[in-house]
């Protein structure tokens, strides 16, 4: 007798875990993101190739300032009542010396003088709409040939963007969990 | 009622220099219920002794009048008062019931270049003088057709529902609102709302609509088969008591008035002890 009030115990218990479980990955859910994607890249003109390079860019520009997770950044864009907000969410490993950056700088600045001086200027089509886009892209493209900032193939499998929901970004790992059940669904 | 409808009546009387408000209803996206709520909403205005015109500006393509019993009504279209075939007052047909309510109907037979947006302005700006509502009905699309629906009006209902496709339009649409400047204000209206599947998570909730596309929400209607039948009669469904998205409609139709309703529990429809209760005043209903 007990064993089946517990066995029906569980059965309830396993229930409405299946059903907790469905949240995570419901056709709603998967609906509000898709949708919050689409209409991210509908309201800024902003496409998935977009966006994927300007994630490049700024982890190319911001590691060389900290030490960070690239896989684990996050970049998308947030609605505040009527406004928008671009959000990044970066966990950091390790800060930089003071001395490390420098170098990486100087470095930098060294490759920007002598291609100044090599001055191979082409006339380039301005064919692209977003033209800030492009002007930020020249410049990272110089920084591109520095070894020590940035490795191309990890950013380039990670093209999942997920938009972090407010109080999330404190919870690290929960993030981390959710994104991978976001990849698997699709 | 009757009273209301009598009082309402000669205030209207009164203030000789009525200015009514022109709202535009649109959504973008085609088949989401624009039409039914144009038909829904001016029928529910009417019924609170309003005075309302409804614009068809579906040129083509159009199906008020259908949804209204008035199709065998028709003499002139907006096409024959824009080329001056005929004036303005002659080509408003009055509803079967409420003589509060008119319909100017779209030509059948012409493309939406047949009218300019400045026609349609000028149109709307003489309506204003007799009536207190004018309702425009929006064809599908941001084209041309939109345009013009949009160029007299002053507010707009967008139509959407809980459904990706038809969200995103409204998010284009709700963009185009924005960047116009004679529409003040912009409202939400979701239809074919399902509770028991946005209970069970299979679909996008009236929340989740609405935290997407940051607009204020008019109303929130339910799907209904009633719905179908209502447009195979030709009348709207708010003239219909017992039904749940009738009484959703009216309620827009009295927030749009200034009213403060709150909005309806559909989730309480889903319950056991509603579905009891629904059987029961269906079988009473038969009796009858």
């Amino acid at each position: 007798m007990k064993d089946i009030f517990t066995d029906l115990y569980n059965k309830v218990l396993g229930f409405f875990r299946q059903t907790e479980k469905k949240e995570e990955e419901s056709a709603k859910a998967v609906a509000c993101n898709r949708l919050k994607f689409v209409l991210m890249q509908d309201r800024t003109n902003l496409t998935p190739e977009l966006m994927d390079r300007m994630r490049k860019e700024l982890i190319e520009l911001l590691s060389k300032y900290v030490e960070m997770d690239k896989e684990a950044l996050e970049l998308g864009f947030e609605q505040e009542g009527n406004q928008m907000a671009l959000m990044l969410s970066i966990p950091v490993l390790r800060a930089k010396d003071e001395a490390e950056i420098e170098a990486i700088l100087e470095k930098e600045d060294e490759e920007k003088a002598k291609k100044e001086e090599e001055n191979t200027t082409e006339p380039k089509d301005d064919t692209d709409e977003n033209n800030v886009d492009d002007s930020d892209a020249d410049e990272t493209s110089d920084s591109d040939e520095n070894p020590e900032t940035i490795s191309d193939d990890i950013i380039v499998e990670e093209v999942e963007i997920e938009i972090i929901p407010e109080e999330e970004e404190s919870a690290e790992p929960k993030e981390k969990k959710k994104n991978k059940a976001s990849k698997t669904s699709k | 009622m009757t009273a209301l409808v009598e009082e309402e009546k000669t205030v209207n009387k009164k203030g000789d220099i009525m200015s009514g408000r022109v709202i535009v209803i649109t959504s973008g996206k085609g088949g989401v219920g624009k039409t039914t709520t144009n038909a829904n909403i001016g029928t529910a205005l009417a019924r609170a002794g309003k005075k309302v015109v409804m614009i068809d500006t579906d040129l083509g393509l159009r199906n008020l009048d259908l949804l209204l019993g008035l199709e065998n009504r028709i003499v002139y279209t907006i096409v024959d008062v824009v080329e001056e075939r005929c004036k303005l007052k002659q080509a408003l047909v009055k509803d079967k019931k409420n003589p509060n309510l008119c319909l100017l109907a779209a030509a059948q037979t012409r493309d939406k270049t047949a009218v300019t947006e400045e026609q349609l302005k000028d149109i709307c700006e003489e309506l204003k003088k007799d009536f207190d509502f004018i309702l425009v009905d929006c064809p599908a699309g941001i084209e041309q057709g939109f345009q013009n629906a949009v160029a007299g009006a002053s507010e707009a209902i967008v139509v959407t529902t809980p459904e990706m496709s038809a969200v995103r339009d409204a998010d284009r649409i709700i963009g185009l609102l924005e960047a116009k400047e004679e529409i003040k204000s912009y409202k939400l209206l979701i239809n074919r709302v399902r509770p028991s599947m946005i209970k069970s998570n299979d679909m996008m909730s009236v929340e989740d609509v609405v935290e997407i596309l940051s607009a204020p929400l008019v109303g929130i209607i339910p799907e209904d088969t009633g719905i179908i039948t209502s447009t195979n009669k030709g009348e709207p469904i708010v003239n219909d008591e017992k039904s749940l998205a009738g009484q959703a409609y009216r309620n827009v139709a009295r927030r749009i008035i200034g009213e403060d309703v709150p909005f309806l529990n559909l989730e309480e429809d889903t319950s056991i002890m509603s579905k009891v209760k629904k059987f029961f005043t269906g079988l009473m209903g038969k009796e009858k």
